[in-house]
């Protein structure tokens, strides 16, 4: 809402409320002021008379002119295609300061300037403001411009601030002048004198008919008023418009918008002459293509509200009115429309054809139901005054106005145990007043309010200890801090394992990214752990964004990919994230990235190459600190290819039975796609994990026995597993096995095709006594029987 | 055979004394203490010693070795030591030169703010409960006091998934299942993180995803006043002990009287500067008194029971503290821009 400081100034006395000060106390009390500029600046301005004009000898556009600015006659150099002599201008004279620059005299192709003649626009004024002629060339004054009048500004009526308050959409109200200045008046505690719109005038009677086939347009005012003169606006009426940002077009149009800024009523004016049978009917229900005012064909659906005259729609309801019926130079007779549309609807038609004009955001925003009436007779008495009006007839109402005063009780210590403030009974009533509300005593803790039609916001005394505690000040409230009885709070466990995980994946150096959870369907569909069939978005912004991922590696590989195009070659990151799927399942993920070197010193040319090995050993420590103990993790491979894991350096990550995570070396084709490094990435459920019950810590006194440690080396198919060799050793060894560690795969010179040498080492070791050679011989030769006998392996000479 | 045993002492002594290495000790020993060496054949002397004086002249070898072996072991130890301060020495680094690279991960920006905002509350023993992000309009606008023709709903674009069910577009959702979950168990004291999602296109101000924090506290006699002691106390643990807030009148519908909270600004301190627009105060929170709508859904009497809700935007607070001037920064993840923020504050 933009509203100028001028126009407030002719309700109240603001000579003691300077233009930054309003701005400051509206904002405290909740009409956020968000902009505030000057309509037009400039300094050292002056009123010329052109005296002479004669094309520049130098130039084939470029003017020089004698201006008489009444303190001498000055040479400038013009290059306005419309100055002439015999004009009175607007003269900037040097050490002028304009929002483009200061202007200084100077010598323009041999010719001296001495001062510029401006243009509005060169004021600063908003060229939206201005006609086609305003912005081709200089502005021309009107003939009884006083020469030599150094208060431009003011004489252009242009010395004014334009104030562009942001409303909360409760405060609808406020989109009207009068009830923004008795707000204002509220805030700043003065009285506040607004327009009497009662107009005296005989009415003859009227045959106007005004229907309504939709209970989505409850009221409608209508009145005929059979003579007008179009001719241009006053000055002050165009001012006014100007500074609501509206554009002046003719006095009856002006009208229009002017009283619905006052009012915030929105209006329409049909030519009386279109309107045949001066018939209204507002329907719903229309499928057709429309012309409106702006010339643009709009496509109209059923749910629109049009409303229509014998059968032929003139106007799409609350937002736009008809080309074919609207006022121009040829109108001589009107008919005024200040009607109710459903909110809902206009608002749906408004966005669906992105036409939001001041009437629509006011029927969106909600009317005053008192407004119609006052908006109607308001626009005759400016016809009456401005447009020479004549012929006036009764006005019509179609519909009611629904409208019951509400009266509202206060109980002051309510209202100050719930602010926690002492206002007095006094203070608080004084409030009221101010606000117009008409406050009454009910008894000694209890007033009784009455809330005018235009504050449909207020509906309980909780809103009235708003008002209280706005006008009295927020200043007023003591800090305290709940007394309450003491309760236990702290982080959910979920959240205090994330903790630790994103503790624990900072001390192995991976940092962690946040990235957005929307994405493309072949994100989708390259997500490594999908949880089930996305979430799709009805209204996405873009097919970049559609779905809500149920998977993260795709996000990891587009932020490392990312990286690895700005030259982060080193790499270590994790994100841990929410997904989705379709049918309302909601699973915590954690996804791991690491580039496939890090380096420790370049100096010293040391690096860890992190493989599928890197990644699977912390997943399996973090798991561990959680509570899942190794033995209870296994991999196996892919259980389907996909074109993002290498399939033969991939592994799906097992919990017991579950499936709760996948990880490896990036697939040759993705690592191209997205152009990547030998990355190693993972993806894990966290929550899949969390459903299974954690291992707890147990108490074990440490071992005193000493241990004794194995080396085996032997020579076996490629085919055999690291898993079975352990297992194998596992099985054979019993009770007495401590650890068995694989520790060497070579293959090469010596090692047939097809084989391998695998070295391992075994631990023995009791909690009961030292182990003796006799203790273990046994049962390091049935390792050595089962690994000979169920995986083929030939022994090496140790 | 006659000796000056004083002056042997004290040349045996200076010769040992002078002795630069253990090869050289080991060969002085030898001299002296060998089965050849010197004082071994003192030893041998004895023999030819008359008997009387046999005594006084055992005593006085003895007295000689002994010494000289006290100052060779002692004078073995200390060459010894002299030997590997050399060994070190000729080992000695370049301190100056590179470190080995430890490299500690950091937490996301957002993160950091997020567990600090946290930490804040759960120390006043505050709750901390999620909630989905894929999430029912009854809980994100129905039961917040939004209903479906409500104006506000023009505030934020949603992002719908269909009729029921949208992205939630406040954390305000998870207040309202806390409220439904906890009803009339009061007082409620929770806080409510997460990301949130409105359908604005992406610039240096808006972003389509961003993250919440919002608080709630239900119970009997809370007031305004302790809203106003809570938002400050947080303002002043984000934003340092000097700073002051005020309270500006605003609308939330599922609040009354609904607040924005400014806070002095933290680079000016208040004299105006470019951060806070010269006006020496930023906004940083929206709050209020829970509405009396809000309350009787959840099943609380609004005549016997009150309540506050705040919200915080954790970019906007992240933003301000860091200085950062693009909210994408925080979703593009540029490791240069995530690790800026690892030092401890």
């Amino acid at each position: 809402m933009r509203i100028t400081y001028n126009w407030l100034k002719q309700y109240m006395d603001l000579s003691d409320v300077s233009p930054e000060m309003l701005a400051e106390k509206l904002t405290r009390g909740g009409l956020e002021v968000e902009g505030m500029e000057k309509m037009a600046q400039g300094t050292n301005l002056i009123i010329g008379h052109v005296l002479s004009c004669v094309p520049h000898p130098n130039s084939d556009h470029l003017h020089v002119c004698q201006v008489n600015t009444g303190e001498g006659v000055r040479q400038i150099v013009c290059g306005a295609p419309n100055v002439a002599a015999g004009q009175k201008v607007i003269v900037a004279l040097p050490g002028c300061v304009l929002p483009g620059g200061e202007i200084k005299s100077g010598v323009v192709r041999g010719e001296l300037s001495d001062g510029m003649i401006c243009a509005l626009f060169e004021l600063g004024v908003d060229r939206k403001q201005l006609t086609e002629q305003q912005l081709a060339g200089i502005e021309v004054l009107p003939d009884d411009a006083p020469v030599g009048n150094r208060n431009v500004l003011e004489y252009l009526g242009l010395d004014d601030i334009i104030y562009d308050v942001s409303l909360t959409p409760n405060r609808a109200d406020c989109l009207s002048v009068w009830a923004l200045a008795k707000e204002v008046g509220a805030m700043l505690n003065k009285p506040v004198t607004l327009p009497d719109y009662h107009y005296e005038c005989k009415e003859i009677p009227t045959d106007l008919i005004i229907r309504s086939e939709t209970e989505k347009c409850p009221l409608f005012w209508g009145k005929v008023i059979n003579k007008v003169v179009i001719k241009p606006s006053p000055k002050w009426l165009v001012q006014a418009l100007h500074g609501a940002g509206i554009k002046a077009i003719n006095n009856v149009v002006d009208i229009s918008n002017y009283v619905m800024l006052e009012t915030g009523q929105p209006l329409h004016f049909y030519d009386l002459a279109k309107i045949p049978g001066k018939e209204i009917t507002v329907k719903q229900g229309l499928r057709e293509t429309y012309t409106a005012l702006d010339g643009i064909e709009y496509p109209i659906y059923e749910d629109d509200i049009m409303i229509t005259n014998q059968g032929k729609a003139i106007g799409i309801a609350g937002i736009m009115g008809g080309d074919d019926s609207k006022i121009d130079e040829e109108t001589h007779g009107i008919i005024i429309e200040a009607a109710h549309f459903n909110n809902v609807c206009i608002r749906n038609t408004s966005r669906r054809l992105d036409l939001n004009t001041e009437a629509a955001t006011r029927f969106t925003k909600g009317l005053d139901p008192l407004g119609g009436r006052k908006a109607v007779e308001r626009s005759v008495q400016l016809l009456l005054q401005l447009a020479d009006a004549d012929g006036i007839e009764e006005t019509v109402l179609c519909g009611s106005e629904g409208y019951e005063p509400l009266a509202l009780d206060a109980s002051v210590s309510r209202i100050n145990k719930l602010l926690g403030t002492q206002f007095g009974y006094e203070a608080v009533k004084s409030a009221f007043e101010r606000l117009d509300f008409q406050p009454e005593k009910v008894d000694e803790d209890t007033i009784r309010c009455h809330i005018p039609s235009y504050r449909r916001d207020i509906t309980c005394w909780q809103d009235l200890s708003e008002e209280t505690v706005r006008l009295l000040g927020y200043e007023n409230i003591r800090s305290t801090l709940p007394l309450m009885p003491t309760v236990q709070g702290g982080l959910p466990p979920y959240k205090r394992k994330k903790r630790v995980l994103q503790q624990m994946l900072n001390g192995f150096g991976l940092s962690e990214i946040i990235s957005y959870s929307l994405v493309s369907r072949q994100k989708i569909d390259e997500g490594l752990l999908p949880i089930g069939e996305p979430v799709r978005i009805a209204n996405a912004i873009s097919e970049e964004r559609r779905f809500f991922r149920s998977s993260l590696s795709s996000s990891m590989l587009e932020t490392v990919s990312y990286n690895l195009a700005r030259s982060n070659k080193e790499y270590g990151l994790f994100e841990i994230s929410n997904v989705y799927e379709d049918g309302g399942r909601e699973e915590s993920h954690l996804c791991i990235a690491m580039s496939e070197n890090t380096g420790i010193s370049k100096w010293q040319k040391e690096s860890r190459s992190n493989d599928f090995y890197t990644m699977k050993g912390l997943i399996y420590e973090l798991l561990d600190r959680l509570g899942y103990d190794e033995k209870r993790l296994s991999v196996k491979p892919l259980s389907s290819s996909n074109e993002v894991l290498n399939p033969y350096k991939s592994a799906e990550l097992y919990l017991g039975n579950k499936k709760i995570g996948v990880f490896g070396v990036v697939h040759p084709l993705c690592k191209k796609k997205y152009d990547l490094d030998d990355c190693v990435i993972g993806e894990i459920s966290l929550t899949a994990i969390y459903e299974e019950k954690a291992g707890k810590i147990r108490f074990t006194p440490v071992n005193r026995y000493p241990a004794v440690t194995y080396d085996l080396a032997f020579i076996c198919d490629e085919s055999v597993s690291g898993q079975q060799i352990v297992q194998t050793v596992k099985k054979a060894a019993g009770r007495l096995l401590k650890d068995v560690e694989i520790f060497d795969i070579y293959r090469g010179s010596n090692i047939p095709e097809g084989k391998k040498s695998v070295a391992i080492n075994i631990v023995y070791q009791s909690a009961e006594k030292t182990l003796a050679e006799s203790d273990i011989n046994p049962v390091h030769s049935e390792v050595i029987r089962q690994l000979t006998g169920k995986l083929h392996v030939n022994m090496r000479d140790s | 055979m006659e000796h000056n045993w004083e002056l042997l002492k004290k040349e045996y002594a200076d010769r040992i004394r002078e002795t630069a290495s253990a090869a050289d000790l080991e060969k002085l020993r030898v001299e002296l203490l060998g089965k050849k060496g010197t004082i071994s054949a003192m030893m041998q002397e004895m023999k030819s010693i008359l008997p009387e004086k046999r005594k006084e002249f055992g005593m006085a070898v003895n007295s000689l070795k002994q010494n000289v072996e006290a100052l060779i072991s002692e004078r073995a130890a200390t060459v010894k030591n002299e030997e590997m301060l050399r060994k070190m020495e000729a080992d000695k680094i370049d301190i100056t030169l590179p470190y080995k690279k430890y490299h500690y991960g950091t937490l996301h920006p957002l993160t950091v703010v997020q567990q600090e905002i946290e930490d804040i509350f759960v120390a006043m023993g505050y709750s901390v409960v999620e909630g989905p992000e894929v999430e029912y309009d009854l809980y994100n606008f129905e039961k917040a006091n939004i209903p479906a023709d409500h104006p506000s709903r023009d505030m934020q674009d949603t992002f719908y998934v269909d009729v029921e069910r949208l992205l939630r577009t406040q954390t305000t959702a998870i207040q309202m299942r806390v409220l439904e979950n906890q009803g009339t168990h009061l007082p409620i004291k929770v806080i409510c993180p997460g990301k949130v999602f409105r359908r604005d296109d992406d610039d240096a101000t808006h972003s389509h995803q961003f993250i919440q924090i919002e608080g709630l506290v239900v119970g009997e006699g809370i007031t305004l006043g302790d809203l106003k002691g809570t938002l400050e106390l947080l303002a002043r643990s984000m934003f340092g002990a000097e700073r002051e807030i005020r309270l500006r009148q605003s609308y939330f519908p599922f609040t009354e009287p609904s607040q924005e909270i400014d806070v002095s600004c933290h680079v000016c301190g208040g004299k105006g500067c470019p951060v806070c627009k010269g006006t020496g105060w930023i906004e940083i929170l929206g709050s209020g008194m829970v509405h009396p709508n809000v309350l009787r859904t959840a099943g609380i009497d609004p005549d016997k029971y009150s309540g506050f809700a705040l919200g915080v935007g954790v970019e906007r607070v992240a933003m301000l503290k860091y200085g950062i001037d693009d909210i994408r920064n925080f979703y593009n993840n540029n490791i240069r821009f995530l690790e800026g923020y690892k030092r401890f504050e």
